[in-house]
């Protein structure tokens, strides 16, 4: 089961095992540059908002409530990232997709895990995710743009401007295999271990944006140890910043900094790196797609406001610890 | 001892053996409260604190603040005001999952609809 706590997705499989549960939250964060440059983790600036989709059902087409999950806003051309969260040992394995397309295989989504090419992520091995997999180490940020304008991964791949929003299915590990797994742990160690899319008008899509330096870890544990009976999803509709106004009757979160105010104003990037996990390569399929800069550039259109490169950034070196964020953003500071 | 004091002073030791800022003092700093109060408190000599100072405990120790709550036999105001609002209603939901099993109980928080996509 999913519900809602605090604007995070609490995931939790009591049916499988006490103990199996994680959290989601997206996060907003600062736009890196679509330059062609790799960049360093962005921080996080806060959750973004998340609703009920069903609790807005009479403002939205029958064909978006059909979908369930939640909703929520994006203003266009914003970037954001997934956080995985709870502080939980009990390991789950998570497909994300948008646009119904793997972000990190970039297949069509099916509702079952597969290893070759591996098209999920291992939590809480990885600790979050900022964009497609491009490449081994690199990926592109998740970028918020319309549906309808050949922007988005789905439109590119697909070449239908269908689905759009963002799609997770959480598997839970099988619960002897957890127990063995903890079992193991305490007698090697004896100590404790540390876990959806709009109406037709309102419809946004994610988009490939600037580089970044960031790994998906392979799967250590092997597809057997995945319970895919009990699989927990959800749809989550992303909606612009006028129609989540119209949708909720709620103001959104303010425009996030440029990532030049922010390096100009000293605050830090950072850089995350594990070197027990081995890494998968990146996808061919999302390798080839293209980014918002350069579909804008062969459109002639300015896709992406504020695009310059940024140089000097002060990075920070993040091992073995969730924390991410900073303090709260300040407009006045910049 | 009360278990109140005692799960405090264990959880406080705990923490204390892998990082110094545990230590009485520093923590009773933290939460604004003298150190000898605290350690009143984690005897059993005094009754646990206040809402507002379990509450930094809570967030001091890493404990559910919920928990830390009701050992220290009490109830959030939040909680309190929610119930306020509608007595009746609260009052048999509780009575009547008060033998329900945790599974059963979490089956009735909302959960987000999966739909068909």
């Amino acid at each position: 089961m999913i519900y809602l706590e605090d604007d995070q997705l609490e995931i939790h499989c009591p049916e499988v095992h006490d103990h199996a549960r994680c959290s989601i939250s997206f996060q907003r964060t600062l736009r890196i540059p679509d330059d062609g440059r790799e960049y360093p983790l962005p921080p996080g600036l806060g959750d973004f908002p998340l609703r009920h989709l069903d609790d807005y059902a009479e403002r939205l087409p029958e064909g978006r409530v059909r979908r369930g999950g939640v909703i929520m806003p994006m203003f266009q051309a914003e970037a954001m990232w997934l956080n995985f969260g709870g502080f939980s040992p009990y390991p789950f394995a998570l497909k994300i997709a948008t646009g119904k397309i793997c972000a990190i295989t970039g297949e069509n989504w099916v509702n079952h895990l597969n290893t070759d090419p591996q098209d999920y992520i291992v939590l809480p091995d990885q600790p979050w995710l900022d964009g497609y997999c491009v490449e081994e180490g690199v990926i592109r940020q998740f970028v918020a743009m319309p549906l309808g304008e050949g922007y988005t991964v789905e439109e590119q791949l697909s070449g239908e401007a269908q689905h759009g929003g963002l799609q997770i299915t959480a598997y839970p590990m099988k619960a002897e295999k957890f127990e063995e797994m903890m079992a193991g742990r305490h007698k090697e160690m004896s100590v404790d271990s540390m876990i959806l899319h709009s109406p037709a008008e309102a419809d946004m899509g994610l988009a490939p944006g600037g580089r970044m330096r960031q790994e998906i870890y392979e799967d250590d544990y092997g597809l057997d140890v995945w319970d895919q009976r009990h699989p927990a999803r959800c749809f989550v509709t992303i909606a612009n910043s006028t129609q989540w106004m119209a949708i909720t009757g709620e103001r959104p979160p303010i425009v996030p900094p440029t990532a030049r105010h922010y390096t100009e104003a000293g605050l830090p990037w950072y850089d995350y790196y594990d070197a027990d996990n081995e890494v998968v390569s990146g996808s061919e399929i999302l390798k080839a797609v293209k980014s918002v800069a350069q579909i804008g550039k062969e459109k002639g259109e300015t896709a992406l406001p504020n695009n310059e490169s940024v140089n000097g950034t002060r990075v920070v070196s993040i091992r073995d610890t969730r924390k991410r964020t900073v303090r709260e953003y300040d407009d006045s500071e910049l | 001892m009360t278990h109140f004091g005692k799960h405090i002073r264990s959880r406080r030791e705990d923490l204390r053996k892998q990082d110094k800022r545990f230590s009485l003092r520093q923590v009773a700093q933290r939460i604004e409260v003298e150190p000898a109060y605290l350690s009143k408190i984690e005897r059993g000599d005094v009754p646990p604190p206040s809402e507002a100072t379990t509450l930094k405990l809570a967030r001091d120790l890493g404990e559910d603040p919920d928990v830390l709550l009701a050992l220290a036999g009490k109830v959030s105001s939040d909680l309190q005001e929610i119930i306020r609002k509608r007595p009746k209603l609260f009052a048999d939901l509780i009575r009547k999952m008060k033998e329900a099993p945790d599974h059963a109980i979490l089956r009735i928080v909302r959960e987000v609809r999966d739909g068909e996509w």
